[in-house]
């Protein structure tokens, strides 16, 4: 085995969207890999450009990512992952480390798809890698061990939380953390609203909104106080922070969020299975 | 020293079932009062040793610390009636939720000139010594007096000096609380009877598995959000029941019912100050005790009626 520095290594992405993109700003500035020694595939220049702009190479040619790398990212939507990894499988190595970004594609798939002694992780991130403030869970496959484990945790630890989970808590994640981004900017937006119904100009509101989640997220995550106890620490006796708690527990908040949750997970167990 | 009640229902009963065996007072030392004889804690208090009267003003005299346990809408009649005999060693400790310590100083003070009172919100277990108590000094009850019901009410359960204007918020969650625990537990019980215990065994669990949750609490210095945490173990059993409570808004139901009653107290003080709370609010027969006793009220009468012509058929 060869021991891997960071900077000495070749890190692919198959597939340029979003997700993937997320991914690289975050290595990128944590400074961790050269923006030279990164290589990513795509069927068009689209999202292309956009990698270029920050150095990396680009080729519309999946096996050259492969053939050029050492770890390599899968980030296609879930329904062209069989044909790439078909494609993709002869010049798959001993050497390489697949670590599939794909959502619903199990290890198990992923190891079927492959040679029978790749090095495979799958790993969930969230939207927010693409302000290193993401929330990301992986998986190790049968042939994946403390050393790439290890090695993943510390170049995505530079995008957020990285940690590693059984595979059965990836579609929880999938519910609490990959949607529930989704959840967070729908409740800043009614708290904004609330504000305009208030009086307050609505751009002004929604950076107040965006800034009290932000700020209280960052005491939870600095304080590790339970959050019901920094709840009652914002709460004055007969003061205004209880009586709008009075109002969301009316409104079944925590129950509706569970309820969501809970969604989302179970169509990303669903979605899995097909 | 010597504690009287006037008054000889629930409260005077579980307070003092509670100082008796508490054996901070012996029951010979209590004296409780009531015109109405039939109640059936009275002769609870008697088995007690406890020595019951029908006259309030023999109950006046006999004690140091006299506790008002009658129903707020009552108070002022007793006040009337009792007020000459107050003194100044007296401590008058009203328990009636939603009177003020200012309109009993008031009624008062036409016969005292700077009567002790102190105003306090208790709870009904304290019949088991776990009460929950507040109270509030009067502008004549001194440190020491405070603390003389502390340590009598600490007795049988927790007991605090807090300001008046927290009373009616203490009415309802630790005065009211009994009833919503109560109510709990039935349910609960029915629970468990649903899945199939018997009805018996099911009340003792229920009953056993808050009073030991209140005991954890009380002993801990985590959150109870965190001790409901380390119950619930991933994709449990309990985890899904708390997700049901949830969705029925059992929390806010719990808000609104700390909530109502505090508003509720509030109201019926506010009508008691305007005196707006009609003779028919008040059980008849006992007003007609009340006011027969009451020099005050008194309609031109040359001897006293005795009590017992007026009684009804039963005993």
């Amino acid at each position: 085995r060869v021991a891997m520095e960071a900077s000495e290594l070749w890190v692919g992405f198959v597939g340029a969207g979003r997700m993937a993109g997320g991914l690289v700003r975050g290595l990128l500035q944590a400074g961790k890999v050269p923006a030279s020694n990164i290589l990513a595939s795509a069927p068009s220049d689209k999202n292309l450009d956009a990698w270029r702009e920050l150095g990396c190479r680009t080729t519309h040619c999946n096996l050259e990512v492969v053939h050029r790398s050492t770890l390599v990212f899968l980030a296609t939507k879930p329904h062209i992952l069989p044909g790439v990894l078909e494609e993709l499988r002869p010049a798959v190595g001993p050497h390489h480390i697949v670590v599939s970004l794909v959502a619903g594609v199990t290890i198990q798939t992923l190891q079927r798809l492959l040679p029978p002694w790749t090095k495979v992780l799958r790993i969930m991130p969230n939207l927010p890698c693409v302000v290193q403030a993401g929330a990301m869970v992986f998986s190790r496959g049968s042939n994946a061990g403390d050393e790439e484990a290890t090695l993943l945790k510390s170049l995505l630890s530079s995008c957020g939380l990285c940690e590693e989970v059984p595979e059965s808590y990836i579609d929880i994640h999938t519910g609490l953390s990959g949607s529930g981004v989704a959840y967070v900017y729908l409740f800043a937006e009614a708290l904004a609203e609330g504000a305009v119904k208030m009086g307050m100009p609505g751009a002004l509101a929604s950076r107040i909104a965006a800034q009290t989640l932000l700020g209280a997220a960052k005491m939870l995550l600095e304080t590790g106080e339970h959050p019901a106890k920094l709840r009652g620490d914002v709460c004055t006796p007969g003061g205004t922070t209880i009586y709008a708690l009075h109002q969301l527990e009316k409104g079944a908040l925590r129950a509706t969020v569970m309820d969501a949750v809970e969604a989302a997970t179970n169509r990303a167990c669903d979605m899995a299975k097909d | 020293m010597s504690v009287g009640f006037i008054g000889a229902g629930q409260l005077a009963f579980a307070l003092a079932r509670g100082f008796t065996a508490a054996g901070v007072l012996a029951a010979h030392k209590i004296t409780a009062s009531s015109p109405d004889t039939d109640l059936p804690t009275v002769s609870g208090l008697r088995k007690m040793g406890v020595n019951f009267t029908v006259s309030n003003k023999d109950t006046v005299k006999s004690s140091d610390v006299l506790f008002l346990a009658v129903k707020p809408p009552i108070i002022p009649f007793i006040l009337d009636e009792v007020g000459p005999d107050i003194e100044a060693r007296h401590i008058v400790v009203s328990c009636a939720a939603g009177v003020t310590i200012s309109s009993i100083e008031k009624k008062l003070s036409t016969f005292c000139p700077t009567p002790k009172v102190i105003r306090c919100m208790t709870n009904t277990p304290v019949i088991v010594r776990e009460g929950a108590t507040v109270y509030a000094t009067g502008t004549h009850a001194d440190v020491e007096d405070g603390k003389l019901l502390e340590q009598l009410m600490a007795s049988v359960g927790f007991c605090t000096e807090v300001e008046e204007d927290l009373i009616d918020a203490v009415t309802g969650l630790s005065g009211s609380g009994p009833a919503y625990a109560f109510t709990a537990l039935d349910a609960l019980a029915d629970g468990g009877v649903k899945m199939g215990l018997p009805r018996r065994l099911a009340v003792r669990l229920g009953a056993q598995a808050l009073l030991g949750a209140a005991k954890m609490l009380l002993e801990s210095e985590q959150h109870p959000g965190q001790l409901k945490d380390n119950v619930c173990s991933p994709g449990g059993a309990t985890i899904h029941a708390l997700h049901f409570l949830e969705s029925g808004g059992f929390r806010s139901l719990l808000i609104n019912a700390v909530e109502a009653s505090c508003i509720r107290t509030r109201e019926l003080q506010h009508l008691a100050d305007q005196e707006k709370i009609s003779p028919a609010a008040i059980k008849k027969t006992l007003l007609d005790k009340v006011k027969l006793e009451s020099p005050s009220l008194s309609v031109a009468s040359a001897s006293k009626v005795s009590l017992f012509t007026n009684k009804s058929k039963k005993n």
